[in-house]
């Protein structure tokens, strides 16, 4: 397995990333990844607090609001990849980064189901905002919390940064 | 870069403060910080920028006067990331002030401050009457569009921080 991390750290695109002096290299993408954040996290919480917000909602219609949401998982998931190739044993030995994959993957599932929910709710009357939207919109921003949280603490919890030091 | 002696006599007496203390006097401290911090700016990224698509008409189906109600979120989100900030500050002076990256952050944040401004002061009134389907005036599009700029470009130079921190800080 760490014979296999070192592999991918010697690769080109992980020296490239890791090493170059160019702001191009991990600055920016490190930017894009949090752009990617605030483009799904951001506009997710934000339908969250709209909703939580309501107690009726108006008629409406949202498509678009999805596309910016799947546009920003593109970027986060590409992002992620890059960074991950980069210290790819810095995130693979640390528990806190599945967990991060896991809170990213319920709250995945989570806005799909908010989706749907609103779908039945768009409709031509104002109408109640329903109990389970409450629930998926509270559910949503504490995935949202937990998946930055763990983000953030990647930095500060891993064992192992590089694999190819310790060969 | 060259040091100021009056700024780093400012520097020096905030880290005799109890703030700079607390925030260097626990491991614990710095990563809760950055975590809040980054919930905060996507709560206020999340909003706002749901909003300003909506004005820009790339969103739309519904009232900006419905949407504008989860600004309230974002004011708070913003209040936290202003805590959170002055912490990171009072903890690591030399760092952000003699940092190009965050003095250019503070002027997109001054950008965006002032464009909210100019939002409710000349586009407020006349967006709260709009339908569901209907365009913004051009004038509150541009307002918008500029929110988003200066939004990317606090986020940008936040990245960019550690990238430019000056050669004398530890």
């Amino acid at each position: 397995m760490i014979e296999l991390l070192a592999n991918v750290e010697r690769s080109a695109l992980s020296v490239w990333v890791r090493e170059s002096p160019s702001l191009l290299a991990f600055p920016f993408i490190l930017f894009l990844h949090t752009l990617g954040l605030a483009m799904l996290a951001g506009i997710n919480v934000g339908v969250d607090a709209w909703l939580l917000g309501r107690r009726k909602l108006p008629p409406f219609e949202l498509p678009n609001i999805y596309r910016v949401m799947w546009l920003g998982l593109g970027i986060n998931a590409l992002s992620g990849v890059v960074l991950l190739a980069a210290y790819p044993a810095k995130a693979l030995t640390n528990w806190v980064f599945f967990a991060k994959l896991l809170f990213i993957g319920i709250a995945l599932w989570v806005l799909q189901q908010l989706k749907g929910e609103l779908a039945v709710a768009g409709g031509t009357a104002e109408r109640d905002v329903s109990g389970r939207a409450r629930r998926l919109a509270l559910a949503s921003l504490l995935l949202w919390t937990a998946t930055i949280f763990a983000g953030r603490l990647l930095a500060y919890t891993h064992h192992i940064l590089l694999a190819s030091e310790g060969l | 870069m060259e040091r100021w002696p009056v700024m780093d006599a400012f520097i020096d007496w905030l880290y005799t403060t109890p703030l700079s203390a607390f925030v260097n006097g626990y491991p614990w401290v710095w990563p809760i910080l950055e975590s809040l911090h980054f919930c905060a700016l996507t709560v206020l990224a999340g909003t706002v920028g749901l909003f300003d698509l909506r004005l820009l008409g790339l969103v739309k189906g519904i009232t900006p006067a419905a949407l504008h109600t989860t600004l309230r979120w974002g004011v708070a989100a913003f209040f936290v990331s202003a805590i959170t900030g002055v912490m990171f500050i009072s903890g690591a002076s030399e760092q952000y002030f003699y940092n190009n990256a965050f003095r250019l952050k503070a002027v997109f944040l001054v950008l965006m401050g002032a464009n909210a401004a100019l939002f409710y002061w000349r586009e407020f009134a006349g967006i709260q009457t709009l339908g569901p389907r209907d365009d913004a005036p051009r004038s509150a599009k541009l307002i918008a569009a500029a929110s988003l700029v200066f939004m990317v470009g606090v986020m940008l130079c936040g990245r960019m921080l550690t990238f430019f921190r000056p050669p004398f800080f530890h």
